[in-house]
């Protein structure tokens, strides 16, 4: 009898201790397995990241109209309505600008300098007034100047002035202000077309200014590079330095507080194009067409070494021919001789092909060559502001430009390109963000930790101050915020640690816990099957 | 008034400005020596007809041509007869031996790299780009296998992808795999623009070509050395097209039976130029007219 309550008491002990720590494996250990091998996110802001498509872009521009002609004083009011009315019409496009227009009579100051140079030199005048207060981003001066020879047109200027020579008819001039300002200073078209490139550049037609130009970064590497294929011939030389300082300088600072443009420069021996060129019998001269351009690139840069630097990189080669294969030319479709002489390479920079002057035979060798500074640097400049999208100004009957040459680059074209980077940040940046929400959607083992969703906010955030700038008009600002919108944003997705877990399909993850989990789980079950049935026999009265 | 107005021609012809190439083999060991033939095949054709090294990221897992077992060594041959030299005098591997993982290649394609990582070791590739993905190795149903020890299955490919096509990484993709059942290795893709084929279907073997006897082992497999041929045969200009290619290798050549998927893709690859993908025509633009700079007299001192 005794033996029978010590058998029943171990078998009680037995089941209370199986449906113990079967319940502690459940509310412990499952809890735990759950979280440890969960894939570790943060919590982001998917609704604001969704919501940031919906804020509407909207740009501010003040533009002032000032008149010099004394017949338009009295008709002020009429302009600054009309004109308003003209710059707020609407346009359709995604983005919209806004117009700050106002209209005055022009002051002592102006008046004096516009009466000393007879309204002749406006390139001076422009400089002039350009002296008289300093200079403010985003806002444009027009002056309505009295037309010499009756004729409507427009000059524009290096500094934020603009000339229009009016005939006092005011329907001919409001328009051509209106159009001025969205074609010419503001150019609204730029702007809607950076924004379409940076979201939906995949559509199978190219666009060309799209696919020639780098996209924005904080810096770019340049590289000159002389080629020299035969050095015991040829002595040449040039002074990069001097060009640089020169020509290219002007650019780099005005771009500094923007991008940072880093240049090298190299000479190389004994490096040549590798692909024939063919022979003009009559002139005795050698040329490529432009089919044949393609191929010339690839064995050069094979020897132009990489740069440590992770900024995109932007070669410029002078290539000097050699001396049975001058002179050298490129010809266009048509057979016609390229004066420039050289081409460019979307996305990756320019080439130059630079013909030595002739000489007698008797010379003796090796020849000394000086390759000069302004030569290659007026191509190379051109190059350089393609390759960066400073869209170049078409000069027309209509409108004229003061060139920028050495400055490199006019106020009114850093605004142009300000605005057009900024657009095209935010809009790249919103892009990268919402492909990262939808991704973390789709795949299930990206990790996001801390730092990445600060990142992503930090993004947000940016993107949110970015577009409130730029409605009120504040350039600068405004870039500035877009350029930290896309570092942070481009950060989070790029992030080596978003990639911590490789991916496991399900009938893997079995074959990894059956052989760590079935050993425990065999005589647990059991153990706990045991106690169950063991409770409900307890329970059941005995009826022998 | 210095800026003449520029002819808006057709300069661009294609809808991409560059090519890159990303070419696999994930075996290792002498046994595998046609792997790394495989491998090298490809990445001396899309090199001949225009990729530059900076735009080719190679990785090999095993150096064939200085292993003590290769009788002639700094070699490594498409055939018994020694005809094409695929090591030729130039190789430039980017990932070697125990680099070749799953890890670094998800994180190429993706580009999430460490910030130290050098610029030839990173996909550079922008959404004017197209590459060319080529992996060989031993694979099996969903799966290629890397090293021995990890393997790469086509869920987390297809999701690399998708991640690539997110981040504008690319314009077209052209995905080439050689390996047994490798049509499993595009099955899972879901990203637009893939142009895919693969060396045999789900279920078939894919099988080498001959044995060499010098080396001991298999030199090259039998779908990578009819393209390999095919290649051969183009040059850099050439108006050759993926239509073409993608019927390289028919059964009674490869024994297998190659698949190719085309649904992803946008264009008839009839009219898709093998260039496209295997090498690197770029656009380029006459420069017609320059900005006009004033003679800024220099100094006399001129540096070399």
């Amino acid at each position: 009898m005794a033996e029978s309550k010590h058998e029943e008491d171990e078998k009680a002990n037995q089941a209370y201790a199986a449906l113990g720590i079967g319940i502690i494996c459940i509310i412990i250990g499952v809890p735990l397995w759950w979280k440890t091998t969960e894939v570790y996110r943060v919590q982001l802001p998917y609704n604001d990241i969704s919501d940031l498509s919906q804020i509407p872009l909207v740009y501010l521009t003040d533009i002032e109209v000032i008149s010099l002609d004394k017949k338009l004083d009295s008709n002020l009011v009429q302009i600054s309505q009309q004109l308003q009315e003209d710059l707020s019409r609407k346009r359709g496009e995604e983005v919209t600008p806004i117009y700050r227009v106002t209209v005055r009579e022009s002051v002592g100051d102006e008046q004096s300098i516009f009466n000393k140079y007879d309204n002749k030199d406006l390139s001076n005048i422009d400089k002039l007034l350009s002296e008289l207060s300093p200079l403010q981003r985003n806002k444009y001066l027009i002056f309505l100047i009295p037309s010499n020879n009756g004729k409507l047109n427009v000059f524009i200027g290096k500094y934020y002035n603009s000339f229009v020579s009016s005939n006092g008819k005011l329907d001919k001039i409001i328009p051509l202000i209106s159009k001025t300002v969205q074609m010419t200073i503001v150019k609204e078209q730029s702007v809607v077309k950076s924004i379409f490139n940076a979201k939906g550049a995949r559509s199978l037609k190219p666009d060309k200014e799209s696919m020639r130009s780098v996209r924005y970064n904080t810096g770019y590497d340049l590289t000159f590079t002389l080629t020299v294929p035969q050095p015991d011939i040829f002595d040449v030389s040039w002074n990069i330095r001097e060009a640089v300082d020169t020509y290219l300088k002007p650019l780099v600072d005005h771009l500094k507080e923007f991008t940072q443009l880093k240049i090298n420069s190299q000479i190389h021996y004994f490096t040549t194009l590798q692909r024939k060129p063919q022979k003009d019998e009559k002139l005795n001269e050698y040329y490529f067409l432009e089919q044949d351009l393609p191929h010339l690139i690839n064995p050069i840069e094979s020897t132009l070494g990489t740069s440590a630097s992770n900024n995109p990189e932007l070669n410029f080669i002078v290539y000097i021919p050699t001396r049975d294969q001058s002179p050298l030319y490129i010809k266009d479709k048509n057979g016609v001789k390229v004066p420039t002489n050289s081409f460019l390479s979307p996305r990756w920079g320019g080439v130059m092909i630079f013909n030595v002057p002739e000489f007698n035979e008797s010379t003796p060798l090796p020849f000394p060559v000086k390759v000069e500074g302004k030569n290659i640097m007026e191509v190379f400049l051109t190059q350089i502001r393609l390759l960066l999208n400073l869209n170049s100004p078409t000069s027309s009957h209509e409108v004229w430009f003061d060139p920028v040459e050495v400055n490199g680059i006019s106020n009114m074209e850093i605004d142009v390109w300000l605005r057009n980077r900024c657009f095209e940040n935010l809009a790249t940046s919103i892009n990268t963000l919402q492909s990262l929400a939808q991704l973390l959607g789709q795949i299930s083992n990206i990790v996001i930790k801390d730092d990445i969703g600060s990142q992503v906010e930090a993004a947000v955030r940016e993107i949110k101050s970015s577009l409130k700038y730029l409605s009120t008009g504040n350039l600068v600002d405004a870039f500035h915020s877009s350029k930290r919108a896309i570092i942070a944003s481009e950060k989070a997705f790029f992030d080596p640690s978003l990639l911590e877990l490789l991916y496991f399909p399900e009938d893997q993850k079995f074959a990894i816990y059956i052989p760590l989990f079935l050993p425990i789980s065999i005589p647990l079950i059991t153990a706990m099957m045991h106690a169950i049935k063991w409770f409900k026999g307890t329970k059941k009265p005995k009826t022998d | 008034m210095y800026y003449l107005q520029e002819k808006i021609g057709e300069f661009f012809k294609s809808g991409h400005t560059n090519n890159w190439a990303v070419l696999v083999d994930t075996s290792r060991f002498w046994f595998n020596y046609r792997h790394v033939a495989n491998v090298l095949s490809i990445y001396r054709s899309v090199k001949r007809l225009g990729i530059p090294d900076s735009h080719i990221i190679l990785m090999v897992a095993d150096d064939m041509a200085c292993n003590p077992r290769n009788p002639r060594p700094a070699t490594v041959f498409n055939n018994v007869n020694q005809h094409i030299n695929v090591y030729g005098d130039d190789v430039e591997v980017d990932y070697r031996g125990y680099e070749v993982t799953v890890e670094n290649f998800i994180r190429v394609l993706t580009g999430r790299l460490p910030p130290s990582t050098p610029r030839s070791k990173r996909l550079l590739s922008d959404e004017r780009s197209n590459i060319l993905v080529y992996m060989t190795g031993h694979g099996g149903d969903g799966f290629l296998k890397f090293q021995d020890a990890e393997e790469v299955s086509n869920v987390e490919l297809a999701d690399a992808f998708e991640q690539m096509w997110q981040k504008r990484r690319y314009h077209e993709l052209f995905f080439m795999v050689d390996t047994c059942q490798a049509q499993s290795m595009f099955q899972k893709f879901y990203s637009p623009n893939i142009l895919a084929v693969a060396s045999s279907h789900v279920g078939e073997d894919s099988l080498s070509h001959h044995v060499d006897p010098a080396l001991g082992v298999y030199v090259i497999d039998r779908y990578t050395f009819y393209a390999l041929e095919f290649l051969e045969k183009a040059k850099p200009g050439s108006k050759k097209t993926m239509g073409k290619f993608l019927k390289v290798c028919p059964k009674h050549q490869c024994i297998s039976t190659v698949a190719v998927r085309t649904d992803l893709f946008n264009r008839n690859p009839d009219q898709v130029l093998l260039t496209d993908f295997f090498g690197s025509v770029r656009n380029v633009e006459i420069l017609s007219h320059s900005v006009l700079l004033p003679n800024i007299t220099s100094k006399s001192s001129h540096c070399r």
